[in-house]
């Protein structure tokens, strides 16, 4: 079996995704036995790019650099693949799209160093995805499981159920008993529960189920006394621009609820 | 087969020695009662319900099945050490008997785990929590050895060979008791809760939504059930070699879209709706009439655990 | 009741492919090089290790080399379909309750079947042809989506001389040649002039062309213990214990996947 050729890259973003993949200590030895790293500027100078079976790409296009980069690797790539919330959602700096300009105009570094600067953006709203590993950082058991499908010819497991299923099974408290506004009932898990293990609430950074039944949920928040506008702010802060457009309707249809 | 007292003071060195010669799984307070591996015996709460269900000791949340090296077929061999559970309320204890009925003769996984197992209850006097509707599911007697709580001491019913080798192992503990346990010492007072037992003519009730509307679909309510036993099977790949494939087990739940999704992405029961009964029905009916059992046990872990506190017992009682 | 020694079920057993067909775009048989006694319409767990394990019912007659019919649909199915033949494979089964072919001995045979549900039904049709004197009169209605489509064509001319064969496919893509009707299987089904008069009725296929035929047959006076059905759902055990493919209180691997229509009634969305 000849080995596929992949390459990391990172756009705009933290760079914890890829340290996610670097962090597989265990098993990132027996990867390199599997595959062949041909590129990953983030951590080795030399680096060829010229052609990727598969291209994993970390970040989000906010600058005119990132979508040279990104189309680019999308050319030289068979399968390019989104990994983290920010490549996947837009995550935390998408944030920008729900607040007025005038709010951070000053902040932009286009004056300062002559970034182009646009709006942040996921992958798929530029190239096409073919597959998306979520959450910020994405769970390394989920890297390696990734992997792990392409080579074998499956098609790589996407986890639709919520983060409870996880944390219940983790055997731990239930946030919002504690009253905390955890969104992990409506949230796809896959991550074991790794925030709410650490009594720490979900975010939501993998994106809303399928299967979320949001005026249930909303409902029983508003009656542990969290107000709509904060609900609706903790909904978008990491899924970014890829909140589901009923539970926009859901907030926008009955504003005074 | 026979009754002894136990003096309070005395539990936590019976335990102790308990432990000298077997793992002891009791339930154990931090932030939440579980059951868990006792350190030390003083850390064992008998005065709440446990949040978590004992389930997970005895139907493993992840085990292997079979495993493969290449054509290799391998079967794990499964050596089932000694291991006592104390604490179990009269609804845990009917829990593993109904898991049994399901599993014991089919899955050898299981049966494994059910071996060399003592089971020692500790009785209810009272609903430990407001959620308890065992009163009318009519539990049976399911143990080796029951506790029943009477003040300074307890009263211990003695049913199996198994509890009498507790008794034998362990004599300075144990006195011999007049007592004979009756239907009086069995009552749980505030658990009588659940009024119509039999839901079979009630499918088509538009009550049901009021539970649908309020479900998550986080299925707490099935990983907290100390009967739910459904599971799903997957390969786990070794990323060291990929040719050694485990074929594990893990907890799966039919409140969850994903359950009876088949290939080609039909979703057989798409519907909240038809997930939700589909929980209450297996609970109430459909395990009856396979087994001739309640499959539920009236714990009320399901309600206690629910974020939106479904309380389909209030539910069922209001149908018409 | 600990004591006794409890196989491990969940053990396969393994197996080599031993000959390959491609039926259509989507569609493969496989025979393997195992064999053992079963009824038609149950079915077994097929396995790659790695991959996963799949419940295909089989489609050849009891005692012969295993065949299997298989729709590329899912991560097992598309990696058998690119096996060849010597290829290993594990099988573990049968299981499930099949067609009770003993029972409805004098009966003429009316089956109906759409796409890859035609598959379980082929083993009816093996099972016939091993004990023709039993049965009366049979009558094949097959319907497929397109030629391409049709699956057993290597049987299919057999079929047609020895028993009443009405084919049809959904739809004739332009330059394609078909000397069947081209329509929905089930108007073929309202178009008889069948009675229920010592009929018995195995149905298969997509579930909307089960209903529809269903409602049919219904009409023409059948009656539903006249009328048997294979039902589909997600199995992991195939032993009645992990839960997947309940139909209510059913169990689709132990009480079926075969089902007298009246077995699953009003079940049929649950």
């Amino acid at each position: 079996m000849t080995k596929p050729k992949v390459g990391f890259y990172g756009l705009t973003g933290c760079a914890g995704c890829q340290l996610s993949v670097l962090f597989s200590e265990d098993e990132i030895v027996s990867v390199l036995g599997l595959i062949d790293i041909v590129s990953f500027p983030f951590i080795r100078e030399k680096n060829i790019d010229q052609h990727f079976d598969i291209c994993i790409v970390e970040g989000l296009v906010a600058d005119k650099h990132d979508l040279e980069t990104l189309k680019k690797l999308r050319e030289n790539s068979s399968i390019l693949v989104a990994i983290g919330a920010c490549a996947h959602t837009g995550n935390v700096p998408a944030y920008r799209h729900y607040t007025l300009k005038e709010n951070y105009q000053h902040l932009l570094y286009e004056k300062k160093e002559g970034i182009q600067d646009i709006d942040p953006t996921p992958l798929d709203s530029w190239v096409k995805v073919d597959y998306t590993i979520p959450g910020c950082p994405p769970d390394k058991r989920e890297i390696m499981n990734f992997i792990k499908a392409l080579l074998l010819g499956k098609e790589p497991l996407t986890y639709s159920s919520p983060v409870c299923v996880e944390c219940r099974r983790n055997n731990n408290l239930c946030l919002l008993e504690e009253g905390k506004l955890c969104l992990g009932p409506i949230t796809r898990g896959g991550c074991n529960s790794v925030c709410t293990n650490g009594s720490f609430e979900c975010w939501g950074c993998r994106g809303q189920t399928d299967d979320a039944n949001i005026p249930a949920f909303v409902a029983l928040l508003q009656e542990k006394g969290f107000k709509r506008e904060e609900i609706l702010k903790r909904m978008r802060e990491f899924v970014g621009l890829k909140l589901p457009e009923s539970t926009m309707v859901f907030f926008n249809g009955n504003n005074n609820a | 087969m026979a009754t002894y007292t136990v003096r309070k003071l005395d539990l936590r060195s019976l335990l102790q020695k308990i432990m000298q010669s077997s793992e002891l799984i009791a339930p154990v307070k931090t932030d939440l009662v579980r059951f868990q591996v006792v350190e030390d015996p003083h850390d064992i709460c008998l005065t709440e319900q446990s949040f978590y269900p004992v389930k997970e000791f005895i139907f493993r949340k992840h085990e292997v099945l079979v495993s493969f090296n290449g054509k290799k077929v391998i079967t794990p061999v499964l050596e089932p050490k000694e291991r006592v559970i104390f604490g179990l309320r009269r609804c845990d204890l009917n829990a593993i008997m109904h898991q049994d009925k399901a599993l014991i003769e089919v899955d050898v996984n299981y049966r494994a785990q059910r071996q060399n197992l003592t089971l020692i209850g500790y009785h209810c006097n009272e609903a430990p929590s407001q959620y308890c509707f065992c009163g009318t599911l009519e539990l049976k007697d399911f143990y080796d050895m029951m506790f029943f709580d009477r003040g300074d001491e307890f009263i211990v019913d003695v049913a199996t060979e198994n509890g009498s080798r507790i008794i034998g192992k362990y004599p300075e503990f144990f006195r011999k008791s007049n007592h004979k346990v009756t239907e009086a010492d069995k009552k749980i007072k505030n658990a009588d809760r659940l009024f119509k037992t039999d839901i079979s003519k009630l499918y088509d009730h538009p009550d049901w939504q009021k539970g649908v509307d309020k479900c998550l679909s986080c299925a707490a309510c099935t990983s907290l059930c100390p009967t739910c036993y459904c599971f799903e099977i997957k390969d786990e790949v070794s990323i060291h070699d990929t040719k050694k494939v485990d074929r594990v087990r893990e907890w799966s739940s039919c409140q969850l879209k994903g359950f009876s999704r088949v290939a080609g992405n039909h979703v057989f029961r798409d519907n909240r709706k038809e997930r939700f009964k589909h929980r209450i029905y297996h609970q109430l009916d459909y395990f009856k009439k396979r087994y001739g059992i309640n499959m539920c046990v009236g714990c009320g872990r399901c309600i206690t655990a629910c974020p939106t506190r479904i309380d389909f017992v209030d539910i069922i009682n209001g149908m018409k | 009741m600990q004591e006794a020694v409890l196989e491990n079920k969940y053990v396969p057993k393994p197996a080599k492919i031993k000959e390959y067909h491609r039926e259509s775009p989507d569609n493969f048989s496989i025979t393997l090089d195992i064999k053992f006694k079963h009824d038609p319409g149950q079915f077994v767990q097929i396995s790659i290790p790695g991959i996963g394990e799949s419940p295909i019912s089989i489609c050849s007659y009891s005692g012969e080399n295993l065949r299997l019919n298989i729709r590329e649909v899912g991560n097992v199915t598309k990696a058998l379909g690119k096996m060849k033949k010597g290829d290993p494979v594990f099988i573990r089964g049968p299981y499930g309750r099949g067609y009770p072919m003993q029972l409805l001995k004098g009966n003429d045979v009316v089956i109906i079947g759409g796409g890859c549900g035609v598959a379980p039904l082929r083993g009816i049709i093996e099972y016939i042809e091993h004990h023709r004197q039993d049965y009366g009169k049979v009558y094949l209605f097959l319907g497929f989506r397109s030629p391409d489509d049709i699956l057993f064509k290597r049987e299919m001319d057999h079929w047609k001389i020895k028993y009443n064969l009405n084919l049809s496919v959904d739809q004739l893509p332009p330059g394609t040649c078909f000397d069947g009707k081209v329509e929905f299987i089930t108007k073929l089904v309202e178009a008889t002039q069948l009675t229920n008069q010592n009929k018995v009725v195995f149905l298969c296929g997509p579930p909307k062309m089960m209903d529809i035929a269903s409602g049919i047959l219904m009409k023409k006076g059948f009656h539903e213990d006249q009328i048997f059905v294979s039902a589909e759902r997600l199995m992991y055990c195939a032993e009645g214990i992990c839960c997947h493919c309940m139909i209510h209180e059913k169990f689709c691997c132990k009480d079926g996947p075969v089902f007298r229509y009246d077995e699953l009634k009003g079940y049929k969305n649950d």
